[in-house]
């Protein structure tokens, strides 16, 4: 039969995983970037109406896409999962598939960010001397670190947002509860253990004596592969 | 004939609720089986712990001899087509289409664009907004056009209309009379689906009530129907699953043996003996198990008034 030949020889069950959650991308990341290009020349407008640019503007739009790759991976893990899951596509295939697009999908965000934030720097702020995509504190003069700046925060939003997703998959509301209850437990006891211990002076020495790239990749990255390792398990046993 | 689906002491359990109890058989292969039941049978958990998305609380499921739970080379042979299958809010027709295409290895392009022009289902439009029939003809599509060796259909056509449905059987029938594949249906409406149907299983409330091929089962029940007395005397031997009387004039529903012999037999008793539709069989079988249990009650003077409600 001609087209279990070309399934045989065309990319893996894995590859094919990606593709189906690349369907209708005009519509998904494509919306993202069509956010912040909308966002972005907004504000072009604006800070070019206003001329008089003291001191030069930092505006936060640049958070937008950020959130809409938040959301963006929730609304996969409800959707899209469900309905390959429905096409008989096994929970690991999907979601080594939707791990390798949300880290690939990361990656090309960053250095698209990078790019914008080159030329922001060339043009002096777009002739406007307007931070858009700069990032303050955070900007990097190594162009490799900068693309790693801008690409963990998306990897750790996209597999937070799809563990909480992937928690109501299983679990459903009472799971979404339970997990709220945790994540406030989580950082409400040890602040008040910190202040009950008066540890807040060594806490904040070790924060200034970490790398800035630890801060700003490394203990990110921890957590969203902690994220990602929990949506794994949570995952094995969903029935949506 | 090989073995596509085979169930062992299946059970699945909610809490207190047994959805499914001790479920037992086994689907052959290239037949057309209809799951038969009542709502809340049970039907859908079944079809669910067969592809694998959701498990059951005890016993062994095989599917082509494998546990179907995230085994790939098994469920990429399983096409499951439910009734609330749900697609992405952003999808278009044609974007569940690509999809289906990705993932079903021996998905049929040409086919599928046969059956999309005769249900004339728009590609480009937003599956959230088709109605409801058109919804479920796009899963007819799918379900048809994967070709998957065991494809299932649950409840398939919500909202179609009578022309629709029958093109969906007319495209079922002749696309599995050139690619013979294991075929499950579910559905409720049993008369249309009678003559596609080569094998039945009827579960209710979470148990097998029947397991056999429809054509044994048309020759297992009949009715009899003539003097009341001749009836009784007919029917002492074997189970009634049902009884109308009209003065001294009475209808029977009895399963059994009825070869030559009975058949003679009624005759002399100047007894009809009427074929039941499957219909019938299912909602007698059914309600004889309501009414507490299937055993023969060959006494009982039905009231057709203290039929429960259906």
């Amino acid at each position: 039969m001609s087209e279990r030949v070309s399934h045989a020889s065309g990319p893996s069950r894995v590859g094919r995983a990606v593709l189906v959650q690349l369907v209708g991308w005009p519509s998904t990341l494509g919306a993202a970037w069509g956010t912040l290009v909308l966002v972005f020349l907004l504000n072009l407008a604006l800070f070019g109406a206003i001329h008089d640019n003291e001191p030069s503007p930092q505006t936060g739009a640049l958070a937008s896409i950020y959130i809409i790759t938040f959301v963006g991976a929730i609304s996969s893990i409800n959707q899209v999962f469900p309905f390959t899951l429905s096409l008989s596509l096994i929970r690991r295939t999907f979601y080594t598939a939707f791990a390798l697009l949300q880290v690939g999908q990361a990656l090309l965000f960053g250095v698209l960010l990078t790019l914008c934030k080159l030329v922001e720097d060339v043009t002096g702020g777009w002739g406007l001397n307007l931070t858009f995509f700069g990032l303050g504190f955070l900007d990097q003069d190594n162009p490799l670190l900068q693309i790693l700046v801008y690409t963990v925060p998306f990897v750790v939003l996209g597999f937070w947002g799809s563990f909480i997703a992937l928690v109501y998959q299983r679990w459903h509301l009472p799971g979404v509860y339970v997990l709220a209850i945790v994540k406030i437990l989580a950082v409400g006891l040890p602040i008040v253990l910190i202040t009950w211990q008066r540890w807040w002076d060594e806490i904040g020495r070790w924060i200034v004596d970490q790398p800035s790239l630890s801060l700003v990749a490394g203990w990110p990255l921890v957590i969203g592969v902690a994220m990602a390792g929990a949506g794994y398990l949570t995952i094995r046993r969903a029935t949506p | 004939m090989s073995t596509v689906v085979e169930a062992q002491g299946v059970s699945k359990r909610y809490g207190d609720v047994a959805a499914l109890d001790q479920v037992s058989f086994t689907l052959h292969e290239n037949r057309i089986h209809g799951l038969l039941g009542r709502n809340g049978a049970g039907k859908t958990t079944l079809m669910q712990i067969m592809t694998g998305q959701n498990f059951a609380s005890s016993g062994e499921l095989t599917v082509f001899g494998e546990r179907p739970y995230e085994n790939e080379p098994v469920l990429s042979r399983v096409c499951f087509i439910k009734e609330s299958l749900t697609y992405p809010q952003h999808f278009k027709v044609r974007h569940a289409l690509e999809a289906a295409r990705l993932l079903f290895p021996r998905w049929d392009e040409e086919f599928a664009q046969t059956l999309l022009a005769d249900f004339r289902l728009p590609l480009n439009r937003k599956i959230r907004k088709l109605s409801r029939g058109m919804h479920s003809m796009l899963g007819i599509v799918i379900g048809l056009a994967a070709r998957a060796p065991l494809t299932l259909f649950d409840e398939p056509y919500l909202g179609l209309d009578a022309v629709a449905r029958h093109l969906f059987y007319d495209h079922l029938l002749t696309d599995y009379a050139e690619h013979p594949r294991t075929i499950v249906l579910s559905t409720h409406l049993i008369d249309e689906v009678g003559d596609l149907l080569e094998n039945v299983l009827l579960l209710d409330q979470g148990r097998i009530l029947l397991d056999t091929t429809a054509e044994e089962l048309r020759g297992q029940v009949v009715t009899a129907a003539g003097p009341a007395a001749a009836v009784n005397e007919f029917a002492a031997g074997s189970e009634e699953l049902h009884r109308e009387t009209l003065g001294r004039y009475a209808r029977a529903t009895l399963r059994g043996r009825f070869g030559p012999a009975e058949r003679d037999r009624a005759q002399q008793l100047g007894l009809d003996l009427e074929p039941v539709s499957l219909q019938d069989i299912v909602i007698r079988l059914t309600t004889a198990r309501a009414d507490g249990g299937s055993r023969p009650r060959p006494d009982r003077a039905t009231d057709p008034g203290k039929e429960p409600i259906r």
